[in-house]
């Protein structure tokens, strides 16, 4: 009998907290649901641009001194505009902004709209092109400020036909990064085939110089990108690919598939002893004590390498290829791209710097040292020396590739660089075994 | 005097301390862990404009599916290989310790607030810390592991990743069972040891028959407070070997990077599959727990 009371009792209070907690996620859902408006424009009148603009982007010290730059410019320009100026790691930047964004605290931010082609299903639509759809970021594509910048990068990121985001800059990151004093010093020059760079890694090998230092902890994948960039040498072709992965005609496991990973093996035997465990920072301190002579690097590093002075260096297509014309171009993609979300609650002044950050681009890129995504601008002169391998932009794989969702975790780039040796414990074929299994498994 | 009776003795007074406690609890723990379970059956993304649809139990068959199960399983076993590890290693040297800063030793004030120093610390600095120290190019313990001959990745190395991951928790967390230790020995009335030395009881027969079973509360705390902090931890691993390494991923570690930010170029779910990830978590950890805690006060009567 007691039980019973006991019981009796207990069932309202559970029913009580479910309701809680159902009424409470509705209520998320109805908030979530609701429609925006997704149209602003620059004041003509300048004093309407007052109030406090919250500017949230990831970190990285170039692209952090542009900001700093432009927002004190800024600052002259409107004093009555209060900047909250915020730079979080790149691995937190989803978080934060997640958080921020419900909270409607960005006026300006970074999203990635990224258009989903005909053979990926919707599941896998990004949460930015979600967003794109449902009007939670301001349409940019008429305002006057946006003709500024390189007609065929904003084709780049021009999602159903509209732009959403200013295009800060291009990196290019499918190269490696080299000392010219010790090519020189060697009689080395750059490598234009796969067998000519596999003499140049046993050369400086056999002089105890480390050929390629890697950043296992963070940044070994653009190894594997750089393989597939000189495998896949165009848009089309990397499309292709993609395109056969998900309509399951061609198998990771075979063919030039496998030869991608197992290029990405042999590359890794150059690496520094133990670069599993080394991150970027330790991966650029070898390079720039002169310990290696080469790093599996993007162009983002240029005003790093520059400000430390240490090393004079140049960059080149990793040459994975025999063929010489398909080592021709570099992968990149367009860096941090600028959006202000519709529930921004300074448009006014989010768009006042939009515009300001258009005509004052050259401020921020002598900072950030990007490729310039405005024409006429001048980038650092480190671009001028590398224009051969960039005069036909080919986006890298990462930015043709869209995730499965349903298939496994080892196939989530789909090449499964970080389980073979000594990122892992397999082999080439090994890791692309089990990159396939899970590829299959989400069909 | 007669104040403090009516404002503590009344019964009223008890009731609504209790009823602000149990608001609090109710409004910051029960509601959102309810609020967990109903969101694990929808396809939240936390982001504003953008629906929110039932989905049943598409994310618990996503995560039981064969294209997540090896994965899931694999983040399994680390979670448990880890929770155990760091409870057993962690309570053992804990005891060691708190009985040696129990002695009337020299300098024992400053040693016990060395022994506290790693609680203080953050997860960041201390990943920092051990980073340097496991830096496999010049870090001190590649020039100790040279003086052998040897080398080794440490953090990026799959097979010693966890170990030094496990080191790393067992560090950082003692503290605080040193300082549980402590408070159970001091509370241990000192004519027990008065009485054992007159019949003659060595050092290490005080310890197994006056010190251990008195302490059987502090165990049963530290090692609940160890299993539960062990199974939900994922910053340090995150820290130290990063978010996507399969030799350290552990399902909290799962948890967070499905939830905010997955590997770089890899699938992200929605934060409805990583709620139903906790949710399978937490059934996991409540068995374990209950399980440990029966056992633990059936030890403690019968000791």
């Amino acid at each position: 009998m007691s039980t019973m009371t006991s019981r009796g009792r207990r069932a309202p209070l559970a029913t009580a907290l479910t309701c809680i907690a159902l009424g409470a996620s509705l209520a998320l859902a109805g908030c979530s649901g609701s429609a925006p408006a997704n149209s602003a424009a620059v004041p003509t009148d300048a004093a309407k641009i007052t109030g406090e603009l919250n500017i949230l982007v990831s970190s990285a010290s170039g692209s952090d001194a542009g900001f700093k730059a432009v927002n004190e410019a800024f600052a002259k320009k409107y004093p009555d505009v209060k900047i909250n100026f915020t730079a979080v790691p790149n691995e937190n930047y989803n978080q934060a902004r997640s958080s921020r964004l419900s909270a409607g605290t960005i006026d300006v931010g970074l999203a990635n709209p990224r258009q989903l082609p005909s053979y990926v299903p919707e599941s896998n639509k990004g949460d930015d092109a979600r967003l794109a759809e449902a009007g939670g970021f301001v349409d940019l594509t008429d305002q006057a400020f946006m003709k500024k910048f390189n007609a065929s990068v904003l084709d780049k990121i021009t999602y159903n036909g509209r732009n959403y985001t200013v295009p800060t800059g291009l990196s290019y990151y499918t190269g490696l990064t080299y000392n010219k004093k010790i090519f020189a010093d060697n009689n080395i020059t750059v490598p234009t085939t796969w067998s000519d760079f596999i003499k140049v890694l046993d050369q400086l090998k056999a002089k105890g110089i480390t050929p390629i230092s890697i950043g296992g902890k963070d940044t070994a994948g653009i190894v594997m990108l750089s393989v597939v960039q000189s495998l896949y040498p165009t848009a089309q072709n990397k499309d292709d690919l993609a395109k056969g992965l998900y309509e399951h005609t061609v198998a990771l496991n075979q063919g030039q598939q496998l030869e991608v990973l197992k290029k990405v093996q042999q590359i890794y035997t150059y690496g520094q002893p133990n670069f599993a465990g080394s991150n970027y920072n330790q991966m650029t301190s070898e390079f720039l004590t002169g310990k290696a002579a080469m790093i599996s690097d993007g162009t983002w590093n240029v005003g790093s390498l520059r400000e430390a002075d240490k090393v004079d260096f140049g960059y080149f297509p990793l040459p994975a290829s025999d063929n010489a014309a398909d080592n021709a171009y570099l992968g990149g993609k367009v860096e941090l791209s600028l959006a202000v979300p519709s529930n921004a609650k300074n448009k006014d002044a989010a768009m006042a710097w939009l515009a300001f950050f258009a005509d004052n681009y050259k401020l921020f890129n002598d900072e950030a040292g990007f490729a310039p995504s405005q024409e006429g601008v001048e980038g650092d002169p480190f671009y001028a020396e590398i224009a051969t391998y960039t005069k036909q932009f080919e986006p890298a794989w990462d930015t043709i590739w869209i995730a499965n969702t349903k298939a496994g975790q080892a196939a989530a780039l789909p090449f499964n660089w970080s389980a073979v040796k000594p990122m892992g414990s397999m082999d080439a074929q090994a890791a692309a075994d089990a990159s396939q299994k899970d590829w299959e498994a989400g069909k | 005097m007669s104040n403090s009776y009516i404002v503590f003795g009344r019964r009223w007074t008890a009731q609504l301390t209790f009823a602000i406690g149990m608001a609090l609890i109710v409004v910051f723990s029960l509601i959102p862990a309810v609020g967990i379970v109903v969101i694990s059956f929808t396809d939240i993304r936390s982001l504003p404009f953008l629906p929110v649809r039932w989905v049943g139990l598409d994310n618990y068959r996503t995560f039981f599916s064969s294209a997540q199960l090896a994965y899931n399983v694999a983040a399994l076993q680390n979670t448990f290989v880890f929770a155990f590890a760091v409870t057993i290693f962690q309570n053992v040297i804990a005891l060691l310790i708190a009985v040696l800063l129990n002695q009337r030793l020299k300098g024992r004030n400053f040693a016990r607030a060395v022994v506290f120093l790693p609680t203080i610390l953050g997860v960041t600095v201390i990943g920092l810390i051990f980073s340097l120290i496991f830096n496999p190019s010049a870090g001190p313990a590649a020039q100790l592991w040279g003086m052998f001959g040897a080398s080794s990745a440490f953090f990026g190395d799959p097979s010693l990743a966890m170990t030094l991951v496990i080191l790393v928790q067992v560090w950082s967390g003692i503290g605080v069972a040193v300082v549980i230790y402590l408070a159970g020995l001091q509370a241990i009335p000192q004519e027990l040891y008065e009485v054992a030395d007159i019949d003659g009881a060595t050092g290490g027969q005080k310890l197994r028959h006056v010190t251990i079973p008195l302490l059987a509360p502090s165990v049963t705390a530290n090692t609940l407070l160890c299993i539960i902090g062990a199974l939900q931890s994922y910053q340090l691993i995150y820290v130290l070997t990063g978010p996507i390494n399969p030799a350290t991923q552990v399902l909290s570690l799962a948890i967070f990077t499905q939830g905010f930010g997955g590997p770089q170029g890899g699938a992200v779910q929605s934060q409805g599959y990583a709620a139903a990830i906790a949710v399978v978590q937490f059934i996991i950890v409540a068995i374990i727990s209950l399980a440990t805690l029966a056992y633990l006060r059936r030890r403690e009567t019968a000791l």
